[in-house]
């Protein structure tokens, strides 16, 4: 469905010095500086899967779905879209995508709803009848009837939310891409949003794109996470894959009946407080009962529990790790 | 054939719906109407009352008598409301570049030119038309002129061609964006250096700038070398009656050019937010 | 006490005069623009006049002087507080704009006038070195009348600023403000003196404009700098400018009033 190859993308900036005298000195001379939003990315997307990107601010992930959306030209490489590339056959290919930026909004701020629907229905060329039966989908999704009257400025960031979700979908795109949709929404519009995703990906088997900072999304929508820092891809594979793979341990936490801590050759303990100890232990190497077993041996053991690394965890240490030692 | 065809009918139809939703946001906002029904007359009452003035105090202007110095302004005017119908945007341009704006734009099925300018199609550009119109029809009173067939069409080609050349130089001024970074807007700038050489004849300045506007920035053709032609009064360029094809032609080459500099522009395009 | 409360309004004006410095190209661009207009507007006097000597003494040559001036003063005239005003109503942040302990419109005068040094040093001299260089080096007419020119000038900015701060406060309560903005900018356009001096206007035209206080702006200043007008003429205009800049000032007092007490009582 999507073809991700070998993607670069260089942005040119202006360094700017500090206080009066560099601002002044800056403008009559200009030293630039050449930044890689993107640096060769190679990615496949199936048709029907849902594919979270994640990665800190400034990581390059807005870039590439920029990219992918036919926004930026890339410095090098191309996006494929059912083999075609989006760059050099905008015009064809975007009748494939739906597009929508939790920020901004592509309804008019001024008019009803209904109205941007209209002329969205005249810019893809859908036709009357399909246009009402994807309504109905909305509507049964979202319950987009009853806004269709409110003008766009009256409405909530919830239901305008709503709105950009529809007005993406009228024309039955093959891929939907979503730029943070979740952004500044409260609990009940997140749930919907989330809802509609997973609906018009089995309904309609749409193949999602999104990018999101919220945990909750990746845990409830995303089947396959990409992982992007520095412009490079970190990780690319399922949830627990991913967790497997780059944290592979557990902790152990152990409380004594005195202060006097026992060690472990497999284990490193990471912290100690009254009596409780954390143990870290990597599954390849011990299992949680024979460090236990081991454990108890040499002292009494009061109280045990195991902590498995948590998806936040796993998103910090993914952020953190710098691109040498990636791949 | 067919496809060509069936682009236009596309085109049309999401045309016509833009202007639908111009009108009903005009709709929106009465208050709006009434506000650019007082400004816009005022500022080219005030103007041509200032022409008259200066006339008062200089006489002929050139060679230009007062009658045919209105006929210049007027059909100046009317091209400049045109222009700002169509393609006032392009004063725009700057922000779009640096707020991201064309983004929606990039993710649909058209032309992202002419998205800019028709999802804002400026219907309240209507009340320059005003005055422009006021004006022209005095100057063509006061000149005797004389609405043949071939002087209708004459204006009528020459009011295309004068639009595109100035929706062409809105686009080159505002697609420097793309390199600048920053978000010119040049609007005041242009209308002011468009006042003083579309609606005075530039025979009145030096030679050399004479040759500016008429190769290098074509503001000559915007009106002076057509109104010539079609007042019957030389200048420098008299090229057989044809000024108003070559305004024409004239229009249609900086639109292409303006095109393709924005084209490239596009390219250099970075959105938001970087 | 009063230290401390000017301290914020000179920061603001500082912040401010390194942004307008950051944005090089606008800068450039301005000048650029700026300096074809003033050529072909010194070309328009110079046909047009040839070698007429017009009734109050002017002749081509101090009407170019006249226009490199216009020139450099529209350049000091520029204003940001009308746009600023309709930003923060349109986002809203008017309200809290208002509950901060420093004054809203202080704030917009301090930003304006940090603008205002940032525009001299970079757009300001530039074009008098072009204008001397192409068009004529504009000298005073004498030396006796840079006082004058000096305290009319600061007369002509405060009737700008507050002039722009009416007509902003006033778009605050209307709605079309950008229909009123146009108006605004061209009456002072046409009737201030700035693109045609409003001695080419008929007597009965310029007795009214006289009267109001755009010509105050640009015309007065530059009839005081080209010695188009007599001494007595200059004190009496000068009078009336004073005038306008007290009748402005309490009308902006008054309003900013208005739209505080609508703030507070709306929310924004």
């Amino acid at each position: 469905m999507i073809q991700v190859k070998n993607l670069y993308k260089e942005y040119c900036v202006a360094q700017k010095g500090k206080g009066l005298g560099g601002t002044v000195k800056a403008l009559f001379k200009n030293e630039k500086k050449i930044i890689k939003a993107v640096n060769g990315l190679d990615f496949h997307v199936g048709s029907g899967e849902i594919v979270g990107f994640i990665g800190p601010n400034g990581s390059g992930k807005s870039t590439t779905i920029k990219m992918m959306t036919g926004i930026l030209t890339p410095t090098s490489g191309e996006v494929l879209i059912d083999g075609r590339d989006i760059t050099k056959q905008r015009k064809e290919v975007v009748n494939d995508i739906g597009v929508v930026f939790g920020q901004r909004t592509q309804l008019n701020w001024d008019l009803r709803l209904e109205e941007s629907f209209e002329l969205l229905r005249h810019i893809y060329r859908i036709d009357k009848k399909e246009y009402n039966e994807t309504l109905a989908v909305m509507d049964s999704i979202l319950g987009i009837h009853e806004l269709l009257n409110k003008p766009v400025r009256q409405m909530s960031l919830g239901q305008r939310v709503k709105g950009d979700l529809a007005a993406a979908m009228l024309h039955s795109p093959k891929v939907l891409f979503l730029d943070e949709p979740t952004i500044g929404l409260d609990v009940g519009s997140k749930f919907a949003l989330r809802k509609f995703i997973k609906e018009i990906n089995a309904i309609r088997g749409t193949t999602v794109i999104l990018t999101t900072h919220d945990l909750g999304d990746i845990q409830e929508l995303c089947e396959r996470l990409i992982i992007i820092n520095n412009g490079v891809m970190m990780e690319d594979g399922n949830l627990s894959e991913i967790v497997e793979r780059i944290a592979p341990y557990r902790t152990l936490v152990v409380e004594y009946y005195d202060s006097e801590v026992p060690s472990h050759p497999k284990a490193e303990i990471i912290s100690v407080s009254d009596n409780i100890v954390r143990y870290k232990f990597m599954k390849s190497e011990i299992t949680a009962a024979a460090l236990i077993s081991d454990l108890s041996a040499t002292k009494p053991i009061k109280d045990v529990g195991i902590e498995e690394a948590g998806i936040d965890e796993i998103i910090k240490i993914a952020y953190t790790t710098k691109t040498t030692d990636g791949n | 054939m067919k496809k060509t065809g069936s682009s236009i009918a596309h085109y049309f139809g999401v045309t016509m719906c833009n202007i639908k939703m111009a009108l009903l946001t005009i709709v929106e906002y009465p208050s709006n109407i009434l506000g650019w029904l007082i400004s816009n007359p005022i500022q080219f009452i005030l103007g041509f009352a200032t022409i008259k003035f200066v006339v008062e105090q200089f006489g002929e202007i050139n060679g230009w008598s007062y009658g045919q110095l209105a006929f210049l302004y007027g059909i100046a005017v009317i091209s400049h409301a045109l222009s700002m119908i169509f393609f006032v945007q392009g004063w725009f341009m700057g922000f779009y570049v640096i707020e991201g704006d064309f983004d929606r734009f990039l993710t649909r099925p058209l032309s992202v030119l002419y998205q800019f300018f028709f999802t804002n199609i400026n219907v309240l550009g209507l009340t320059d038309l005003i005055p422009g119109i006021l004006v022209f029809v005095y100057g063509c009173v006061k000149t005797d002129f004389s609405f043949t067939v071939t002087n209708v069409v004459g204006i009528i080609v020459m009011l295309i061609g004068a639009t595109l050349i100035r929706g062409g130089i809105y686009i080159l001024l505002g697609s420097t964006s793309f390199w600048t970074k920053s978000a010119n807007d040049f609007g005041q700038f242009t209308q002011e250096i468009f006042d003083k050489t579309t609606m005075y004849p530039i025979s009145m300045y030096p030679e050399a700038m004479q040759l500016i506007l008429t190769f290098v920035i074509p503001i000559g053709w915007v009106s002076f070398y057509p109104a010539s032609e079609l007042l019957g009064i030389e200048h420098a360029f008299s090229i057989g009656g044809m000024e108003v094809w070559i305004t024409l032609a004239v229009g249609i080459v900086t639109m292409l050019i303006a095109g393709l500099v924005f084209k490239i522009g596009m390219r250099r395009y970075e959105s938001a937010g970087n | 006490m009063l230290n401390g409360r000017l301290d914020k309004y000179l920061y603001i004006c500082k912040i401010r005069m390194i942004r307008s410095f950051t944005y090089k190209f606008e800068v450039y661009g301005n000048i650029l623009m700026q300096s074809i207009i003033m050529i072909t507007t010194a070309f328009f006097w110079k046909a047009l006049f040839k070698n007429e000597t017009f009734e109050n003494g002017v002749t081509a040559d101090s009407m170019m002087t006249y226009t490199v001036m216009s020139a450099a003063l529209s350049v000091m005239f520029t204003t940001g507080v009308e746009r600023r005003i309709q930003q923060s109503v349109e986002k809203g942040s008017i309200a809290t704009d208002m509950m901060r302990p420093v004054n809203v419109f202080g704030i917009f005068l301090a930003e304006d006038i940090g603008n205002l040094i940032a525009l001299i040093v970079q757009n300001l001299f530039p074009i008098l070195l072009i204008g001397s260089l192409l068009i004529k080096v504009p000298v005073i007419v004498s030396l006796s009348a840079i006082p004058m020119f000096v305290g009319s000038l600061f007369l002509s900015m405060a009737i700008n600023w507050l002039l722009a701060a009416i007509f902003g406060m006033w778009a605050f309560t209307a709605i079309s403000m950008d229909a009123l903005f146009q108006v605004k900018k061209h009456l002072i356009r046409l009737l201030s003196g700035s693109i045609i001096p409003i001695w080419f206007f008929p007597a009965w035209l310029s007795d009214i404009l006289n009267l109001l206080p755009f010509v105050y702006i640009y015309q007065l200043p530059l009839d005081i700098y080209i010695g188009s007008a007599t001494n007595d003429e200059i004190c009496r205009r000068m009078l009336i400018q004073l005038v306008w800049v007290l009748v402005l000032a309490t009308l902006y007092y008054l309003l900013s009033k208005k739209v505080l007490k609508k703030v507070m009582v709306q929310g924004g």
